[in-house]
């Protein structure tokens, strides 16, 4: 997944995760991975910022800088310090994709309360059911020239 | 009939000018009896004119009542294959060439076999083509379009018009796909469930385009060259951890085979999806078998299997998918958590995180399944209650009798087979179970069965996280 730096971008704001969007619309190697459905919220609650990213069948179809009650609509959100983040980030950086200490699926099994959450149980599920897109999604972070607060 | 009389079809009458056939050999054809399409298959290959005009002449002659010569070769052939000379006889009068009946003994043709095809070939000369084109009549909604989507042409994308209509009550006993117009001479095919309570899910023909479009191929897809051996302890774990995901596998598979013979075709968006499911299965009885046998250690011991029988004894299809989509694939969820969280390379990793993308969705059916039943059969409740008691109760027995399973979750999560090791993996294992109970619990009251919390079996009570403390 090492490809040439193309963007620059603050994380979190609504342009890094629209440059997000772009690089992973334009990559083919997403498309293979399979239709993938689902609405993720992601909340940095110490920056209180919030998105909600909509994932619509080979595509990112949206995304958008929402409130806290409008992420926790979502199918589940993601939800951890900002310095989690932004370990998680840096990790993909430095290795083109997380490795295994940071993958979306470890986070989540670390955290107490879990990384994904819902307020659906059923719902919930499509973390899991979608996890291997969800994991090329962030990993794709690795071509973005990510600034931090 | 006359050659003059007979009328030449347009477009065979095109086909001779264009590939300079005479007519009036078209005409002799027709006027013998031999179909339009025939004939146009004969010009289209190139037949030689010549040809044509002297094996008309011969069929004339012998359809005005000429002597048939039967060559001492064929009649000597004949003779052996037990051919009466009249059928010969009958069969050049169909218009069949002599090369052509002595092809056909010489293959070893029976009398009885000659004897009907001469039968269909004088039926089609004297009544032309069997085609009465009654199929074509059929009163099925026609002029149904379906314009393809973002994920392409999508099987619930088809449920349009009166497509969509899908009852409450399937009426028919055969396999007739939805949709299509009865056929009296279809027999019973000895399906059993045939309400749409029983088996439903608003979400199966999505899940089932999910399935197509995520499957994945454990030979290929996961890099088998780059998954080292775990230290000894541990490699054998994940061994027997493959064991039981194998074994697990089998009676799901097993089990949905049984049922799907059981749902008519009404609702065919369910028997398709979990014609999927059961391929996952044997996907991941697949991969698991090939990673206990990666370095060297291969199959564990087998689990004694009581709770999956219970899965397997199973009277009624809700009660099957409760337990097996929700129960179990919790359960296995937790397991793949297990092994995930317990990795040291990426391929270990891929394989449980593939297998968990499977495993929820047949949660997300399982779940959706019994939240439709309930909606339409509330006074089920206690019923569907008791199946989960059987199923809980049955799984204390076998995780108490038998501590394989639970032991080698230890030994994974810990590290290794040392006292600090085993404290660490039990201090974990308990984590990763409380979490599991967790989900079980919150899948069952997304699902509708909210107060399944205050009746799970005790022995799975141990693992419920504490409740927060009173402020």
């Amino acid at each position: 997944m090492a490809q040439e730096t193309q963007v620059k971008a603050v994380f979190p704001s609504l342009e890094w995760f629209q440059a997000l969007k772009e690089i992973v619309n334009a990559d083919e190697h997403y498309r293979r991975i399979g239709t993938c459905d689902t609405t993720m919220g992601i909340k940095i609650n110490d920056l209180q910022k919030y998105y909600v990213v909509t994932f619509e069948a080979f595509e990112v179809a949206d995304m958008r800088e929402a409130s806290e009650d409008e992420v926790e609509q979502c199918d589940f959100w993601l939800e951890a310090p900002y310095s989690v983040w932004k370990d998680m980030l840096q990790n993909i950086k430095a290795n083109g994709k997380a490795d295994l200490q940071h993958s979306l699926n470890t986070l989540d099994l670390e955290f107490p309360e879990g990384f994904a959450r819902s307020h659906d149980g059923l719902r919930r599920d499509a973390f899991y059911r979608f996890n291997q897109s969800l994991q090329y999604f962030f990993d794709a972070s690795s071509r973005i020239d990510t600034q931090f607060l | 009939m006359s050659e003059q009389s007979i009328s030449v079809p347009e477009s065979l009458a095109q086909l001779a000018q264009e590939k300079g056939f005479p007519l009036d050999l078209v005409k002799r054809a027709l006027a013998l009896g031999f179909p339009p399409g025939a004939i146009a298959s004969q010009i289209q290959a190139g037949v030689d004119p010549q040809a044509v005009a002297a094996f008309l002449d011969e069929q004339e002659r012998i359809r005005a009542g000429g002597e048939i010569q039967i060559p001492d070769d064929v009649m000597a052939l004949a003779q052996k294959r037990r051919w009466s000379e009249e059928l010969i006889k009958r069969a050049l009068r169909t218009g069949m060439t002599m090369e052509r009946v002595k092809g056909l003994l010489e293959a070893g043709l029976r009398a009885d076999q000659m004897l009907r095809m001469i039968i269909i070939t004088e039926r089609i000369r004297e009544q032309g083509p069997p085609a009465t084109l009654e199929w074509m009549e059929a009163k099925t909604e026609w002029g149904i379009r379906v314009k393809p989507g973002k994920k392409g042409l999508t099987l619930g994308s088809l449920n349009v018009g009166t497509y969509g209509d899908i009852p409450d009550y399937w009426p028919r006993q055969t396999e007739m796909p939805r949709g299509a117009l009865p056929n009296p001479l279809s027999p019973s095919m000895g399906y059993s469930i045939y309400e749409k309570a029983e088996l439903w899910a608003d979400n199966a023909a999505d899940l089932y385009e999910e399935a197509i479009q995520r499957q994945w191929k454990p030979a290929t897809h996961i890099p088998w060259d780059s998954i080292p051996s775990l230290p000894e302890p541990q490699e054998q774990a994940l061994a027997q951890l493959c064991t039981y995901m194998c074994q697990n596998a089998i009676v799901v598979s097993d089990t949905i085979g049984k049922w799907l013979k059981e749902m008519s075709y009404g609702y065919h968006e369910v028997k398709v999806f979990l014609a999927t499911v059961a391929y996952d299965y044997a996907r991941h009885f697949d991969v698991f078998r090939k990673r206990a046998y990666l370095n060297g250690v291969g199959m564990g011991r087998q689990s004694p299997g009581y709770y999956l029988r219970v899965i397997k004894d199973a009277r009624r299809w809700t009660e099957a998918s409760t337990m097996m989509f929700i129960f179990n694939a919790s359960f296995l969820l937790h397991l793949c958590q297990v092994g995930y969280y317990a990795s040291r390379s990426e391929g270990d990793a891929l394989i449980f995180r593939l297998a968990m993308q499977d495993l929820a969705r047949h949660t997300s059916y399982g779940a959706q399944h019994l939240r439709y039943f309930l909606s339409r059969k509330p006074e089920a409740l206690l019923e569907i209650d008791g199946y989960l008691q059987k199923i809980e109760a049955f799984f204390a027995y076998e995780d108490d009798k038998d501590p394989t399973l639970q032991e080698a979750l230890i030994v994974l999560l810990g590290g290794g087979v040392g006292e600090e090791e085993l404290k660490r993996g039990w201090r974990l294992l308990k984590r990763f179970r409380a979490r599991w109970i967790s989900d079980y619990l919150w899948r069952l009251e997304a699902a509708g069965m909210p107060e399944r919390r205050k009746g799970l079996f005790f022995y799975l009570r141990q693992w419920l996280p504490e409740p927060a403390p009173a402020p």
